[in-house]
């Protein structure tokens, strides 16, 4: 098991953005949820956005992943201009999330919830379930074993037949991020991904993303635990009233007043946000 | 053939006809959460285009429809069933895009009663509220069957033709295209944030499910060789829903139950009881009541069904038994062997 720990020498010199958004604006009834934010996430690391409550956070994950769209701006992921797509397409060009609040698929069993998750599936077709029956069975044979694997490396293999509607909170946090990496994500959106999780499980997810983070993949996450903030993150975005409100290091970002007002001068023992 | 054969026939063919029906509803609804509250429109279009494929020109017929090209079984049929499907496609385009669940529902019941009043007013069409009728049926002639032979071997040819439909439809709910269904009926946003494009399963779902509904439909018009607006009250649909949530959404056993039960135990068995002196007709008015009231029940007690959707576990999928994990599982190399090639390639989609 990998401990969470320092990123070490990686820092926020200018890399290639994986994805990248500008002057994202979202307004409901008026009220602006996010209000021009723009920033980006470099590839190959682990960038935090952080901001007090109703910064516009979860908005922005919504849009950025297309469960939302936005009233103006644009995103890209690498040169791919990506605004307003529908989230299904957004997935294919391998941006891949989770929820705030745990969304599994309830009726199915653990080991269902990372197949629906693999990507290119034959058997979706219909005419290949009847006309290549010998390619859907060999592919998902494929699938399920990797699906085992990774069940096996979140530690959720003796669970892989209950309905994931059974799990537990933690357990439905590993699923959702096992289950996102089963769709072979380039980018990962987390959000909030260790609220409400024992501090064992919380260690035991940092460790998982500084894995995925060495496996090449990009990742954005939501958090408002500090102390893991930076541990694990390379890059931090902070987010108030909707607008980007700087960008760096944690340790930078601690001696920008601005930030310390709008944000961490809430902070106790530079731990969790009250 | 005694009277009671003949009754016995007549219930096994309702048997295996509202195996077909419930199949493809519960295809759109138990495995896609569509609520297709005008599932019988769709049964109906498929009885009315499988009898207008059937008769003859409707000169000198005394009714008045549309076609009439005096196709055999079972071309018509066919041509039913897709003609309730090309409708779905019409359908889903318009109100399945946009609109979900409970909308989607409205929509759809509003649709069924906007069929029903054009079937049973705009005569030029399928004849108005008198319907089609003297439908030839099939195999009378070729093989010199008389109205009580006949009924047994469409019975039987009902039932070959649900067998292979369970067959394909086992087939289909079994895939990954089944579920992938499943896990839009479960939470259609996260299925669309895991690359499913929603819009195009559900159109998938509801070209399957109408197809059913079509030939489900077909059978009818063919197996009594009339059709009229009586014959399908919007309310039917709901028959169709009590079969399925009766014996088990989900799961094609359960349908098996719920036909038997709901549809030819309490919907059609009654029929065929002697009346009650003084008061005929109650027996078959009353069926509603019971079915209603056994949905309710259901509902209330027992929402998963008779025979609840089961589970597929790993060892049925044909996956290998390993150990059983630790608390904490696999990290370092182990994840890296596991990582997609794109991913360690730097990151690229597939």
């Amino acid at each position: 098991m990998t401990s969470v720990g320092p990123t070490g020498t990686t820092g926020t010199a200018p890399r290639e953005a994986a994805l990248r958004c500008e002057g994202i604006t979202k307004a409901f009834q008026g009220v602006h949820a996010v209000n021009g934010a723009g920033f980006a996430v470099p590839r190959g690391l682990v960038t935090a956005l952080i901001g007090p409550n109703g910064a516009g956070k979860t908005t922005l994950v919504n849009i950025l992943s297309g469960s939302m769209t936005c009233d103006r701006g644009q995103e890209l992921i690498g040169s791919t201009d990506v605004t307003n797509w529908p989230s299904h397409r957004i997935a294919r060009m391998g941006l891949m999330r989770t929820f705030q609040l745990s969304r599994e698929l309830g009726g199915l069993t653990v080991l269902e919830n990372l197949l629906v998750a693999a990507r290119d599936q034959a058997g979706e077709a219909l005419w290949n379930i009847f006309l290549r029956p010998g390619l859907v069975r060999r592919q998902e044979r494929d699938n399920i074993e990797r699906a085992l694997d990774l069940l096996e490396t979140y530690g959720l293999y003796r669970l892989r037949d209950s309905r994931a509607s059974d799990l537990s909170g933690g357990q439905k946090k590993l699923l959702e991020i096992s289950r996102a990496v089963m769709a072979s994500p380039s980018i990962l959106l987390l959000d909030e991904p260790m609220a409400g999780v024992n501090p064992a499980l919380i260690e035991r997810i940092g460790g998982y993303i500084l894995d995925l983070k060495r496996n090449g993949v990009t990742v954005l996450m939501i958090e408002h635990n500090l102390n893991v903030v930076e541990k694990i993150c390379d890059h931090v975005i902070v987010l108030a009233e909707g607008r980007t409100l700087a960008e760096g290091r944690l340790s930078d970002l601690r001696q920008n007043e601005q930030v310390v007002r709008a944000y961490l001068g809430e902070v106790i023992d530079a731990g969790t946000v009250r | 053939m005694s009277g009671t054969w003949y009754y016995v026939f007549t219930l096994v063919f309702f048997f295996f006809d509202y195996f077909i029906l419930a199949m493809g509803l519960n295809i759109q609804y138990g495995e896609t959460g569509i609520l297709n509250f005008a599932y019988i429109g769709f049964v109906a279009i498929g009885a009315y285009m499988t009898g207008v494929l059937s008769l003859p020109s409707s000169a000198g017929t005394g009714q008045y429809y549309i076609l009439g090209l005096s196709l055999p079984f079972p071309v018509n049929l066919l041509l039913g069933g897709l003609s309730a499907s090309a409708f779905a496609v019409l359908v889903a385009l318009i109100a399945l895009r946009r609109l979900r669940t409970d909308y989607l529902a409205m929509v759809l019941i509003s649709l069924s009663l906007v069929l029903y009043d054009i079937s049973n007013n705009y005569v030029p069409l399928f004849n108005g509220a008198d319907g089609l009728y003297n439908v030839p049926e099939p195999f009378a002639g070729a093989l010199h069957l008389n109205t009580n032979s006949f009924i047994p071997v469409f019975a039987g040819v009902t039932g070959a033709i649900a067998l292979l439909l369970w067959f394909v439809m086992s087939r289909v709910t079994r895939s990954p295209a089944g579920r992938t269904f499943r896990a839009i009926r479960d939470d259609d946003v996260v299925a669309a944030a895991l690359g499913k494009d929603v819009f195009r399963q559900q159109l998938k779902s509801m070209i399957i499910g109408s197809f059913y509904a079509g030939i489900g439909g077909g059978l009818l018009i063919q197996f009594s060789g009339s059709f009229n607006p009586t014959a399908w009250l919007p309310g039917e649909t709901f028959v169709v829903f009590a079969v399925i949530l009766v014996g088990g959404v989900g799961n094609n056993i359960g349908l098996i139950v719920g036909s038997l039960l709901v549809e030819t135990l309490l919907v059609h068995l009654p029929a065929f009881l002697p009346a009650i002196p003084g008061a005929p007709g109650l027996i078959e008015y009353f069926d509603a009541v019971v079915v209603g009231a056994l949905l309710m029940a259901m509902l209330w007690f027992r929402p998963q069904g008779i025979v609840p959707e089961r589970v597929r576990k790993a060892a049925r999928m044909g996956a290998r038994e390993r150990p059983a994990d630790g608390p904490g599982g696999l990290v370092g190399e182990d994840v890296a062997a596991l990582a997609p090639a794109g991913a360690r390639a730097g990151g690229r989609a597939r």
